[in-house]
């Protein structure tokens, strides 16, 4: 690989090192602040926090707030096994197999990255409440909403795990007397584990982030955090609203952290055509 | 097991889910656009007077005008902030790069909500900002930040530049740094370089990043709501009023027939731009 040529300019390398901090610190700081203000002794978003207290962060744990975060991961989980029984074996469909129409159904899958979440919630809200099946609002309304939004990162992940191992191998298993069902398991499925991985790693924090398809799709008893987070900002502000903050955002990044053994991340953000 | 049915029995669950839950719904906003509601129910009456309405009437034109003026602004902004972010990301040896890199998408790790709460906490009346810029005495009243359509475009920015640096990165990745190299060595100098090597060959870049963050800051519904709220309705928020409070489904489906075209739109054109791009590289 080529060394760049800009690398070594003096002067303008510092100046956009300098920029590059100050767009961290904008891309940052709020999420830092807000974590700050949590630990306030009162209950003001005081900035710096005045005093320290761990008062607002024993308020996490009150049911009006530890539930929705529980039903959140719930939601998500499920959300996430049902986006991968779907579009794992439909990325398998559409990379192994040539029938008339993939081309169009691929698009099809990918489409709800296109249109805003906002009207899929909508148009699901309305067509329930008009087949009378108002019932599902809550848990089953929202997993369906959510499959819709994330099927679409399980799709292209998959095809691409799909599409960079060696096809070779499967026929070399087959021609030695392996049957379909032990190649799928024993060849196959661990090869494609990385995108799998990355697959549902996508789909989980696009469910457990998601507030659009939430806004429409709720119940009362079922109620994800962010759209607890969402009506709560209206009443002012509280530090245990920060905490929570903190609390939804340090999930994902657990997770991020505890899969990333499995699959690199990048590979699957940046794509992983062109790298050998 | 005849062959042929495999891939039918594979894609065959998830595409009726899909067409049931996703198709279905979408060609029910488009056909309620057209019916007339009356008494807060749809009628079989064919008609065009939703769009009308939503061109005619002051409230709705003015929340299309600054929905569209807002989302352009937000595209300029993440290219402007996420260039040089890229930019530095692609071509840094540093041995921190994969953790720069990481730190750079983290904030896609948090709900928008989070993100946009954060920022409320930092402007609002009794917020950080104000705390800050009265203990330095640049002002003795605190500054009503919010609510504003300059606080909406700061914190959509905010939230979609995850996203600018993702499709820029893309496009300054594919630039060969051998044309940089050759630029050099023939006499150009640095800025020379950069403005007619580097920056024409991720232009594919920054229009993708423009027209993404474009699309999806035009279909926000969060930060619209709390860092703007009755006072600045965009047309996500007034989809949710005509939905859920007015329950005028006729008008409120031809608002959000009109923001999936847009959104829609947006999106096409700039993968189209970006294939395009690609194909010639190739």
């Amino acid at each position: 690989m080529g060394r760049s040529v800009f690398r070594r300019a003096t002067l303008p390398w510092w100046g956009l090192r300098l920029l590059v901090l100050l767009i961290y610190v904008f891309m940052l700081g709020p999420i830092l602040i807000t974590a700050a203000v949590s630990f306030n002794a009162s209950n003001q978003s005081r900035f710096p926090p005045v005093g320290f207290s761990l008062q607002w962060w024993g308020q996490v744990f009150d049911p009006r707030w530890i539930d929705p975060l529980v039903f959140s991961l719930q939601l998500a989980t499920a959300s996430t096994l049902a986006s991968l029984l779907l579009g794992a074996p439909l990325a398998f469909g559409l990379v192994r197999y040539r029938f008339p129409g993939r081309a169009a159904l691929l698009a099809f899958s990918l489409s709800p990255l296109i249109l805003p979440a906002l009207v899929t919630g909508i148009g699901l809200l309305l067509v329930l409440q008009l087949l009378g099946l108002g019932g599902l609002f809550g848990l089953p309304a929202l997993v369906i909403g959510h499959v819709i939004i994330c099927l679409p990162f399980v799709v292209r992940m998959t095809a691409i795990g799909l599409g960079t191992m060696p096809i070779r191998v499967e026929d070399a298993a087959l021609s030695l007397g392996a049957t379909p069902s032990v190649v799928l398991r024993e060849i196959t499925l661990p090869l494609i584990k990385g995108g799998l991985f990355a697959g549902a790693t996508f789909a989980f924090i696009q469910s457990f982030t998601d507030y659009s398809i939430g806004l429409f799709l709720s119940s009362a008893q079922h109620r994800p955090v962010t759209l607890t987070i969402l009506n709560f900002i209206e009443f002012g502000f509280t530090p245990t609203l920060a905490a929570v903050a903190v609390v939804t955002l340090v999930i994902p990044l657990v997770l991020l952290l505890a899969v990333q053994r499995f699959f690199r991340v990048g590979d699957f953000i940046f794509g992983s055509s062109g790298r050998g | 097991m005849p062959r042929k049915l495999v891939p039918l029995l594979l894609v065959l669950v998830p595409t009726a889910f899909l067409f049931v839950f996703f198709a279905i719904p979408n060609a029910f906003l488009l056909t309620a656009s057209f019916l007339k509601s009356e008494a807060q129910a749809l009628t079989d009456e064919v008609t065009l007077e939703n769009y009308q309405v939503l061109f005619r009437r002051t409230l709705y034109v003015n929340a299309i005008i600054r929905t569209f003026t807002i989302g352009a602004a937000v595209g300029a902004l993440v290219v402007v902030i996420a260039y040089p972010l890229a930019f530095f990301l692609s071509r840094t040896t540093s041995r921190w790069k994969e953790v720069l890199m990481a730190l750079s998408l983290s904030p896609l790790l948090a709900s928008v909500v989070v993100r946009t709460y954060g920022w409320w906490v930092v402007l609002n009346r009794e917020g950080a900002l104000n705390d800050a810029l009265r203990a330095l005495r640049i002002i003795d009243q605190p500054y009503q930040f919010l609510p504003s359509s300059g606080a909406i475009v700061l914190g959509l920015t905010h939230s979609l530049l995850p996203y600018g640096i993702i499709t820029i990165m893309t496009a300054l990745n594919g630039v060969n740094p051998r044309l940089e190299q050759a630029a050099m060595s023939l006499g150009a100098s640095r800025t020379r370089t950069f403005l007619s090597v580097t920056l024409p060959l991720s232009s594919a870049g920054i229009a993708g990043a423009f027209l993404l963050a474009f699309a999806l800051a035009i279909s926000a519904y969060a930060t619209p709501q709390i860092l703007g709220g009755p006072a600045t309705p965009v047309m996500a928020t007034q989809i949710y009023n005509l939905m859920l409070t007015i329950l005028d489904w006729s008008l409120g489906s031809a608002m959000s027939v009109l923001l999936i075209v847009s959104a829609a739109g947006l999106m096409l054109i700039g993968t189209a731009i970006g294939s395009r791009r690609r194909a010639e590289a190739a």
